[in-house]
């Protein structure tokens, strides 16, 4: 191959006169399937638990067996008299040398009230499985053993287990200092309801209970820290959506600096934002370990797992609206049991709730009224979709309700009340600007593909002969790619992209996946630009000390900043490629591509030079090839949405959202009147998330959030006793779906671009919780209008929707 | 406190393998631990959830359910022992191009679950492959690619 010598095209020729490619199609957009399968199908992928390090200790946790108390004393002599146990810490000891967890986001930095969060309990525990007592063991059998043999006495205190009772005047207080148990109480939206109501046609009201529900990925969280007294370096691997926040967290409750600390999120076992920052476990190991001078490891069991919840609501509404289905106004007066304070998420879940009024309706009269509350229960932790669904589903019931109360169908009062195409980009009551959307396009493709009609007839067939057969309509609209002023919630991220001198493509990326597809689909997104395949291309996420800084994976972030990141990247590492292959081939940069593993002449595709020849141009021929332009082949390039609004506007809000995902599903419920088991005969749905890099994996989130939403519907539900304990500590007790329940699923697909993203995409990360949730219960209470009775409290297990047949049966036998 | 420990002789993934566990350890577990085979996954310990399922002696049983010490001289099959001389099986092949698991937590089970069904019932439809694979929770996928999976494998099969 001929070597340019011609150093005059090097000096006309700069790379801001350069247009980059056009977009290549060939991956991006296809359904590619995981290009690092095979480790998965081998056994070969790494997860937190499966690090072992070379003298590596284990730790158990004793957890308060009361909600509320105050710690007395702490016998740990037997324990620390076993041959195997290294430490015992209480949260005094653990106090000496680490401070309160910095929260996610601040509550008292907005307004409300927050207390130190420790890596164990100090002086009072709040919320029964609270961390008390750690110990540290050779082996974790001898650790669950020795923590048995720990005494703790406690004074006990009045707990409180309901939100609304916590609020009276004279209710116990957790934290005495705040005076008040609510933690965080606002509005959203003008204080109008009354005013339009007088005038409106119509009024109704209703009332919406939501259960606390937990977020179970299949791996529990796992935290293994590794302190080198001599390096006085922390080296600490576990189960992180966030790892650089992470590293913050780490630096600021042990008081390191950042550099100190080298953060490690292996493969993720899911996620569903239960693994974002926050958990006292990942303080507590990395204080272990720098006491016993070991590795320590605690790999969290299924009962503790399922103490971690979220999602409990009361909604108290009321609407006013027109003969035609329109809703004038609305109201909501939500209570949230967040449970004990944490510096995690979980409190902002409750926040986005209320944000997200009215989904995506034009109801400008929309008034929400808030209080997060605290309780004796476990704290909150962040769920997907992160409070987005609570809105949804009342806004869905009321939808219903105007229905049925007009005699219009479902649909139509839907059409009428969604913002219209030509209404985009609109700013709710809340003060979100939302982007685009086609909502009545989904409603169309909806109806038709379902067979809307068809399917309505049939169920008057089934009402006639005694069966109880509902449809159900759920319509999800979902803020994402939030930033959140003063949190590491950002709508921005960070990507490397990296050819090495034999021609090898490596992404490095601050986003991380839980284990969804979003590494594969980076592949793709540089596997385009560089002209290679997604399975040449390695995705490094999940390190601090390789990666560049981001936030890791929430809020559905992964493609949009993290995709478009390593777009821009790739853009620049391609361009360098083609420069020294433009001056290996004697060509015209703009006749140069990358395809195929070549850069080859786009008209002449015979002259071509092998991609890993071009590389090692590029780092050996430098002066050459391109004297102008800087080896090595690599870029960092940050992708930042464009549309944050973080100044309060003429009204005080702000927009933290940037692009805005929407589907509607509709479902077919048949319920059994003798035993209140409800199934569910048919699925569908069709969403929108703006452009899809691959469709598969789109599918693949939305048929996982579906099922979680449907177990949120009908049988998922913590439980506590009378004391505060949990009482569904085992998947026997807390009931998730397993494929026997679940329909086939069907889905299709609209796509309506984001005009902000680069890559036009919205996120998929949390589609399918909210509608399917919201369309069972929908297509349940149809099922039962004949019997005239509205369930409003949730899930709908078989005990509850017969209840509510037999109490219905009773008052009409009562009354006839 | 520290427990005697126990020889344990097994076939794993055919090889002649042994090594000292801990009595009190689950099979699940002495296999992760003591015989390095992490494929193997705990989702709950309590054999609610499938993730630790395993084949021992041909059949399918969720590893957490045994004592170590109960499995010596047993035939165990891991996730590790399914391909056959670098040789994806067709049930890993139809999980991969069917998109079949996300995250990898509950997969190694559902093959097992998948493998369980195909080998005795070759006309299984997609109500017995869900009744197959309901023993096995997953959080990620809704189970529909699942389904997909196994019934490609059935369908390729010479009836």
């Amino acid at each position: 191959m001929p070597l340019s010598t011609n150093r005059a095209l090097w000096s006309i020729m700069t790379i801001d006169q350069v247009t980059a490619p056009a977009e290549s199609s060939d991956y991006v957009g296809a359904r590619v399937r995981k290009h690092n399968g095979a480790a998965y199908l081998t056994g070969r992928v790494t997860y937190s638990a499966d690090i072992s390090l070379p003298n590596m200790a284990h730790a158990a946790i004793v957890r308060s067996p009361l909600a509320h108390a105050r710690i007395v004393k702490i016998d740990t002599t037997v324990a620390l008299a076993q041959p195997s146990v290294l430490a015992v810490l209480s949260g005094a000891d653990a106090a000496k040398t680490s401070g309160p967890i910095p929260y996610l986001l601040d509550p008292a930095g907005l307004g409300g009230h927050s207390a130190d969060v420790r890596c164990l309990a100090v002086d009072k525990v709040t919320y029964v499985g609270q961390p008390v007592v750690a110990v540290v063991a050779s082996t974790p059998a001898d650790a669950a053993a020795a923590a048995r043999l720990i005494e703790v006495d406690y004074d006990e205190l009045t707990p409180i287990f309901d939100a609304e009772a916590a609020m009276a005047e004279d209710a116990p207080l957790i934290y005495p200092d705040w005076h008040t148990n609510v933690m965080f109480a606002g509005t959203f939206g003008d204080d109008t309801f009354e005013e339009t109501a007088r005038s409106a046609p119509h009024l109704l009201h209703g009332e919406l209970r939501i259960q606390r529900t937990t977020p179970s990925p299949m791996e529990t969280r796992t935290y293994l820290a590794d302190w080198n007294e001599r390096a006085q370096q922390l080296n600490w691997y576990g189960t992180t959506q966030n790892p650089h926040p992470q590293r913050w967290v780490l630096a600021t409750a042990l008081g390191l600096t950042e550099r100190q600390i080298h953060v490690v999120a292996p493969s993720a076992g899911g996620a569903f934002g239960l693994k974002m920052h926050g958990h006292p476990e990942e303080v507590l190991v990395s204080v272990l370990s720098q006491i016993v001078q070991r590795p320590v490891k605690w790999v969290e069991s299924r009962s503790e797992c399922l103490l971690a919840g979220g999602r409990e609501q009361v909604h108290r509404f009321a609407v006013a609206y027109g003969d035609d289905g329109r809703v004038h106004a609305l109201r909501d007066q939500m209570i949230a049991d967040h449970g004990a304070v944490a510096a995690g998420a979980g409190w902002g879940m409750s926040f986005v709730a209320a944000n997200s009024f009215p989904s995506g309706y034009d109801i400008q009269q929309c008034r929400v009224e808030y209080s997060i509350v605290v309780t004796n229960k476990p704290p909150s932790v962040g769920m997907k979709p992160f409070g987005k669904d609570a809105p949804v589903l009342v806004l869905e019931r009321v939808m219903d309700l105007v229905a049925e109360a007009t005699g219009l169908d479902p649909g139509v009062v839907r059409a009428r009340n969604w913002i219209r195409e030509d209404q985009f980009p609109y700013t709710t009551s809340a003060g979100l600007v939302i982007d685009s959307g086609n909502y009545h396009g989904l409603l169309t493709q909806a109806l038709d593909r379902f067979g809307y009609q068809r399917r309505r007839d049939e169920q008057q067939v089934a009402r006639s002969e005694g069966r109880c057969i509902g449809i159900g309509l759920g319509f999800e609209m979902l803020p994402e790619i939030a930033d959140i002023p003063g949190s590491f919630v950002t709508a921005y991220d960070s990507a490397t992209v990296r050819v090495d001198p034999s021609g090898q493509v490596t992404a490095l990326t601050g986003v991380t996946s839980p284990g969804g597809g979003n590494d594969t689909a980076i592949a793709q997104i540089v596997a385009d630009r560089i002209g290679v395949a997604p399975s040449d291309v390695a995705v490094v996420q999940g390190d601090t000390a390789l990666c560049p800084y981001g936030t890791g994976n929430l809020s559905s972030r992964g493609i949009v900043v993290g995709g478009g990141a390593a777009a821009l990247a790739a853009d620049d590492v391609a361009l360098k490629l083609r420069t020294i292959a433009a001056a290996m081939l004697e060509a015209d940069l703009a006749r140069v591509e990358l395809r195929d593993g070549f850069a080859r002449i786009t008209t002449d595709h015979e002259r071509a030079i092998p991609l890993a020849a071009v590389a090692h141009g590029a780092y050996t021929l430098g002066y050459i090839l391109a004297a102008e332009m800087d080896a090595p082949l690599e870029s960092t390039r940050v992708y930042k949405m464009p549309n944050v609004q973080q100044v309060p506007d003429a009204k005080g809000r702000l927009s933290t959202y940037t692009t805005f995902s929407n589907a509607l599903h509709v479902c077919v419920v048949d319920v059994d009147t003798e035993t209140g088991r409800v199934d569910i005969l048919d699925h569908f749905c069709v969403h929108d998330c703006g452009t899809m890099i691959n469709p598969l994996f789109v599918e693949g989130q939305l048929q996982g959030g579906v099922v979680m939403g449907i177990g949120a519907a009908l049988s998922e539900e913590i439980r506590y006793d009378d004391r505060g304990a949990i009482r569904t500590d085992a998947f026997k007790r807390y009931l998730m779906p397993r494929a026997i329940d679940i329909p086939h699923l069907r889905i299709g697909h609209q796509v309506t671009r984001s005009p902000f993203s680069s890559l036009g995409a919205k996120g998929a990360g949390e589609s399918g919780f909210a509608a399917a949730q919201a369309s069972i219960v929908n297509a349940v209470n149809d099922a039962l209008r004949p019997f005239k009775v509205g369930l409003n409290v949730l899930p709908l297990t078989p005990p509850r929707v017969l209840a509510a047949i037999r109490e219905a049966t009773r008052t009409a036998g009562a009354v006839g | 406190m520290t427990a005697q420990q126990a020889k344990l002789t097994i076939i794993l993934n055919g090889a002649h393998r042994s090594a000292e566990v801990d009595p009190r350890m689950l099979l699940a577990e002495a296999l992760r631990e003591s015989f390095g085979v992490t494929g193997v996954k705990t989702g709950c310990a309590t054999g609610d959830c499938g993730a630790c399922t395993i084949a021992v002696d041909g059949s399918i049983v969720k590893s957490c359910l045994l004592l170590a010490a109960g499995a010596d001289g047993a035939d165990i099959t891991t996730i590790e022992g399914l391909a056959q001389a670098g040789e994806l099986s067709e049930i890993q092949q139809a999980f991969w191009s069917e998109y079949a698991f996300q995250c990898g937590f509950c997969l190694s089970g559902m093959l097992f679950a998948a493998r369980d069904l195909i080998s005795r019932n070759v006309a299984a439809g997609d109500e017995d492959i869900r009744k197959a694979i309901s023993g096995n929770l997953c959080r990620c996928t809704g189970y529909e690619n699942i389904v997909s999976a196994i019934r490609k494998v059935i369908e390729a099969q010479p009836s």
